[in-house]
């Protein structure tokens, strides 16, 4: 029981404790706002902006969620074509890793000229979209043709068809694999979204990265700090429940899958 | 029920045969070998799984009966119930879906597991989930059903109990068992032919009819059936020491 009790307190305790040793040190050591803010000083540009800053998170959010949505559906349907035919996979799959491998900022400004500059916020979508897509289709690629043998030679005993398979088969095995490369995917649209707004977004997309942007060129630390504990808020609030999407959906997985 | 004509099986290397075979309606057949005889590729073959390199597979009447198959492990899908699992073969098949359900609830009632329709996988022990595995493979109302050491990870107990209840299916329902294994003891416990498999490629070494009466008056195992055991454990040891 105290055991419970201290792995929920423990880190809310040591974290109470930074702020405190903060706060005293920006303090008595007397550190400019523009370097250091106070957590107080955080605090307070928190509330003075909310305004602002809540639009923001809010638009990180929706740009986050559709690339994730986007992201995760194409993936899946890309990994369903893979697992009907060899051919396919093995046409798409190096174009996949391509996709994988180059950074996010080379290809933002091309993306940017395509979709043109006034729709920066489809430019950021597309960005987040790429980032975010290659850990759902690796997972599902994998648990699709994890299936075990004797599994797939129960289907072929009944002589199931291509959807049969699919459906009652192929798909509920992967899910597991699918929600975790999911888990990943929902954090790496969120870093997607933030890079490809600070590279390619302008004054018609102002997420939460712009306002980190406007902060800095305006010297206005506590700001910048309070967009970014936003930021952190907004990427543990997705896990989470990504985390309780997971548990729910595997709630009838044994835990070494029977 | 179905004939090995000349069959044969390769891979890279030879798996299986020549062998010839011939496997009558309504009979319990065991198949005992060593690791690599070639024995599951044998049930493979005869459901249709795989086809043969060369020779054929020969079905009575030239038409494939209703096959049930039970793995080593139950191989149950974790999402489903045990009802649901159950009735998968009928789903496969596009069989009505009232009368199956009634088979399936049959079966299960058969099988001792009335009243876990509704629990999933992860909440039955491994002698319930075969159970259920054997329900699945009966549903269909096969007529031959293939065991590829369905009960090879069971405690001797629960091992005891399906051994006693798969007779008692037999028996009540027409079936043609084919049943791999690695035990001399339950070859001969539930089968009325032990058929002896060499290795590398498999083949028969040797075909053992079992007529004698297994159990003495008092429930005991007899002295013939200590004997069939102790001839076909000899089998076995000078196959390996070849």
């Amino acid at each position: 029981m105290i055991k419970r009790y201290l792995s929920f307190l423990a880190p809310i305790i040591s974290f109470l404790l930074l702020l405190f040793v903060w706060e005293m040190t920006v303090n008595f050591q007397s550190i400019p706002k523009y370097i250091l803010p106070a957590p107080t000083d955080i605090f307070t540009s928190l509330l003075l902006n909310y305004s602002d800053l809540l639009r923001s998170t809010f638009i990180t959010f929706r740009i986050t969620f559709f690339a994730f949505t986007i992201a995760s559906l194409l993936a899946i349907f890309i990994a369903i074509l893979f697992s009907q035919s060899k051919i396919i996979e093995l046409s798409l799959y190096p174009i996949a890793v391509i996709f994988q491998v180059t950074p996010v900022v080379a290809i933002a400004p091309l993306i940017l000229i395509w979709v043109g500059l006034d729709n920066a916020e489809y430019a950021i979508l597309i960005l987040a979209v790429i980032v975010a897509f290659f850990p759902v289709l690796a997972n599902a690629n994998l648990g699709i043709r994890s299936v075990e043998r004797n599994l797939c030679e129960l289907f072929s005993l009944y002589e199931a068809n291509r959807f049969q398979r699919l459906f009652k088969l192929q798909l509920p095995y992967a899910l597991p694999f699918i929600l975790t490369g999911m888990k990943t995917s929902i954090g790496l649209a969120l870093i997607g979204s933030v890079v490809a707004e600070f590279v390619a977004g302008s004054g018609t997309s102002t997420g939460l990265a712009w306002r980190i942007i406007e902060a800095g060129n305006r010297l206005d630390v506590p700001k910048l700090f309070a967009a970014l504990i936003l930021l952190v808020l907004l990427g543990i609030i997705l896990f989470l429940i990504m985390s309780l999407l997971e548990k729910t959906l595997l709630k009838r997985w044994d835990i070494d899958k029977s | 029920m179905f004939k090995f004509n000349k069959i044969y099986k390769e891979y890279d290397t030879p798996i299986l045969g020549p062998l010839s075979l011939d496997i009558k309606k309504n009979s319990f057949v065991s198949i005992l070998g060593s690791s690599g005889a070639g024995k599951s590729t044998l049930l493979r073959l005869a459901s249709g799984l795989i086809k043969p390199t060369s020779g054929s597979v020969e079905y009575f009447n030239n038409r494939k009966p209703n096959i049930g198959f039970v793995f080593q492990d139950p191989t149950l899908l974790p999402w489903r119930s045990v009802i649901d699992n159950v009735l998968l073969p009928t789903e496969l098949t596009f069989k009505n879906k009232k009368v199956s359900k009634e088979k399936a609830y049959f079966w299960l009632s058969k099988v001792g597991l009335e009243g876990k329709e509704n629990y999933l996988p992860n909440q039955l022990s491994g002698g319930q989930k075969m159970r259920v595995s054997i329900a699945r493979a009966m549903v269909q109302d096969c007529s031959l059903l293939l065991m590829d050491e369905p009960f090879a990870a069971l405690d001797e107990v629960s091992r005891n109990k399906l051994e006693d209840d798969l007779l008692d299916i037999w028996k009540k329902n027409k079936l043609t068992v084919l049943f791999v294994t690695h035990s001399v003891t339950e070859a001969v416990y539930l089968a009325e032919r032990v058929l002896v498999m060499s290795s590398s490629p498999g083949k028969i070494l040797d075909d053992v009819f079992i007529t004698e009466k297994k159990l003495r008056d008092d429930g005991q195992q007899s002295n013939e059936f200590f004997s069939k055991i102790n001839y076909l454990t000899n089998i076995l040891k000078k196959e390996s020491n070849e």
